[in-house]
């Protein structure tokens, strides 16, 4: 039996070893492709804003830049503001991230390990209202900021965002939080701990990957946030720098070496936390316990 | 150190009764096992005393005071879990070390009772490890550990050798009980496994389908079954028995009529039993109580029948040998040089010194 199907074998491994060859190379070749097209604009950019507005008036935004103008950056950042800019987009950014992230996780832990009359249809509201389109919202949340005497300041931006996140990271932590195991939370109570304590001493830190994945997942969200800025905000010195690079469109001229040298400091921040937390969320994962 | 005392303790799940009309009173510093198979409302019983689920009705007390309405925290209890539950983001130290920096305990003597435990237990050199770098032996000593160091009044164990490996259970079976000779304190114990009850409770609980079957001493439990299921639950390989046999006189003598044999009552249960003579019974004998002839302990009432051999199970120490009569299996365990074979059909002796007859109807032991 084995003397018959060992020619049989080897006569197929050739064309086999071939075929998957041709396979892998295909989807290299496709791969390569798609990203490089990914690639493209940021290639544009990056292009674009080491070269002056003449040389773009020569030569096109296609070519090899004649001369290499790295004080775009420095323009940018201080001439165009986008130091203050970036400031703002923090200040924003940061509190909202420790707003949502917190009353998430409270909101989380009641729905995930309370029985209470009402728990799934409050969990479904949640769910629900991330599906909302925020668009239609636009106008009563500009009308409610105005009511409230919040137009036109920090809090708007940080309350808006902070509710507007909170159905769907609550959605993420308290799925989270249902595989943290019963016993560890029973033997925190029998241990001397109240809810809150076990929430806080147990519950979070138990938590840290889906916080951090949330975290970076919001940051990058909130940060880029353009459109409740432009709505909500009117004075330049509070704009976020997502609206900030939009001001320094002109009508008749836009200066696209120092909006694109703009547009590149304000990602900075993005891809740091992305790359930072990314590795700590890998981490996070691997939390053992029970058994 | 406190007793405890369920008295009339319910608990309803919606319509499902897990707990029915319990009563029990435990003495400060007594070993008791709660046993049972699984849904029996043994984990719920000891929940409840833990204050992790509420009483639906009756009451439970630790020393004197009513608990059904002090938190888990305020019981002075302290709790091992099935799946150990240690907390997987701190050391093995600050496990131990958590109850009581709740409880506002002096730094110093933290550190003292945490290294003096640690060292009873044989985990000293564990202390700086996280639960994911320990094996399941190691995370149950610390669930351990983590338990006594608090110095509870009473001390509840929910299963905490079924995760163990059978070698591993059996050297924590003689470990606790070792630890409650030393510690002294109430402890109690839930597990599904009669093994464990039996080797290590003091008295031992037996429940069943929420409500408590029996609770008495090993040897009594095993001697002197309150009914069927504590008969049959209680020992392995389990009680055989015989049913719809019939009590009667036959030539001025009392015997048991199976059907299939006729036995004869013990002169020491004849008095016991002859206010229930025309009566239904079940007749249950443990497989030790059927020996082979040639290896027949002493000083017993025999009775002898016949039977054919079907199985034989060689266990070295034991034959465990399945006997057929007339459509009937039982089991019999014979000495290991007892010359069977399957086939055969042999003599066999039942011991009647423990004998067990049951009612038909009610299923409760004939008194």
């Amino acid at each position: 039996m084995a003397t018959l199907a060992k020619p049989h074998a080897a006569s197929r491994v050739g064309p086999l070893a071939t075929r998957k060859h041709i396979n892998s190379a295909a989807k290299y070749i496709a791969l390569t492709l798609f990203t490089l097209t990914w690639l493209l604009p940021i290639f544009a950019t990056l292009l674009t804003s080491v070269r002056t507005m003449d040389d773009i008036t020569l030569h096109g935004f296609w070519s090899l830049p004649s001369k290499f103008a790295i004080e775009n950056f420095r323009n940018a950042w201080v001439a165009a503001r986008v130091r203050q800019y970036l400031l703002n987009s923090f200040i924003i950014t940061i509190p909202s991230l420790l707003g949502m992230l917190f009353l998430a996780s409270l909101s989380a832990y009641a729905l995930a390990r309370f029985k209470f009359r009402g728990n799934l249809l409050i969990y479904f509201m949640y769910v629900a209202g991330t599906m909302l389109p925020f668009q239609i919202l636009l106008l009563p949340v500009f009308r409610l900021t105005n009511r409230l005497g919040l137009y036109d300041t920090y809090g708007a931006l940080i309350l808006i965002h902070i509710a507007f996140q909170l159905g769907f990271c609550t959605f993420v932590m308290r799925n989270f939080m249902r595989t943290v195991p019963g016993e560890i939370l029973d033997a925190a109570r029998v241990d001397g701990c109240g809810e809150f304590r076990i929430y806080w001493q147990i519950m979070l830190p138990l938590s840290l990957p889906s916080l951090a994945a949330l975290a970076t997942l919001e940051f990058t969200w909130v940060f880029n946030d353009f459109l409740w800025a432009l709505i909500l905000l009117q004075s330049d010195s509070l704009r976020p720098v997502t609206a900030g690079l939009a001001t320094l469109q002109g009508q008749y001229v836009t200066d696209w070496p120092l909006i694109t040298a703009g547009a590149l400091l304000a990602t900075l921040p993005t891809v740091f936390v992305f790359v930072f937390l990314q590795r700590y969320f890998i981490q996070g994962l691997t939390l053992g316990s029970g058994k | 150190m406190a007793s405890v005392t369920y008295r009339n303790v319910t608990k309803r799940w919606g319509d499902v009764v897990a707990v029915k009309n319990l009563s029990i009173e435990i003495p400060d510093g007594e070993f008791l096992v709660f046993v049972g198979p699984s849904g029996c409302g043994k984990s719920t019983s000891l929940r409840m005393l833990a204050g992790l689920e509420e009483v639906t009705e009756g009451e439970i007390l630790i020393g004197d005071r009513v608990v059904n309405n002090v938190a888990p925290k305020d019981r002075d209890i302290a709790m091992v879990f099935q799946s150990y539950a240690l907390y997987p983001h701190m050391t093995v130290y600050d496990n131990m070390a958590f109850g009581l920096r709740l409880r506002r305990t002096p730094k110093q003597v933290i550190d003292e009772r945490v290294r003096e435990v640690a060292a009873s237990l044989g985990i000293e050199n564990l202390l700086d490890r996280r639960p994911r770098q320990l094996s399941g032996g190691q995370r149950q000593r610390v669930a351990v550990g983590r338990a006594i160091v608090r110095e509870p009044a009473v001390f509840l164990l929910d299963e905490p050798l079924s995760n163990l490996d059978a070698k591993l259970r059996v050297e924590a079976r003689a470990f606790i009980s070792k630890l409650h000779q030393r510690l002294g304190t109430t402890f109690i114990y839930v597990t599904h496994d009669q093994v464990e009850a039996m080797t290590m409770g003091q008295r031992i609980a037996v429940l069943r389908a929420g409500e408590l079957m029996q609770i008495d001493t090993p040897t009594n439990l095993y001697d002197h079954p309150a009914n069927v299921f504590v008969a049959g639950f209680i020992g392995s390989p389990a009680m055989n028995f015989f049913d719809n046999s019939e009590l009667k006189e036959v030539d001025g003598k009392m015997v048991v009529d199976t059907g299939l044999f006729q036995i004869p009552v013990p002169s020491t249960r004849i008095e016991t039993y002859r206010p229930h003579l025309g009566k239904r019974v079940i007749f249950g004998i443990r497989p030790e109580n059927i020996a082979h002839p040639d290896y027949q302990p002493a000083n017993v009432e025999p009775a002898m029948v016949e039977a054919n051999v079907d199985v034989v199970e060689e266990m070295g120490n034991e034959k465990i040998v399945y006997l057929e009569e007339g459509g009937k299996t039982f089991l019999a365990r014979f000495d290991p040089r007892a010359d069977v074979h399957v086939g055969e059909r042999i003599n066999v002796v039942l011991n009647l010194y423990n004998m067990q007859l049951f009612d038909q109807e009610t299923e409760q032991a004939l008194q």
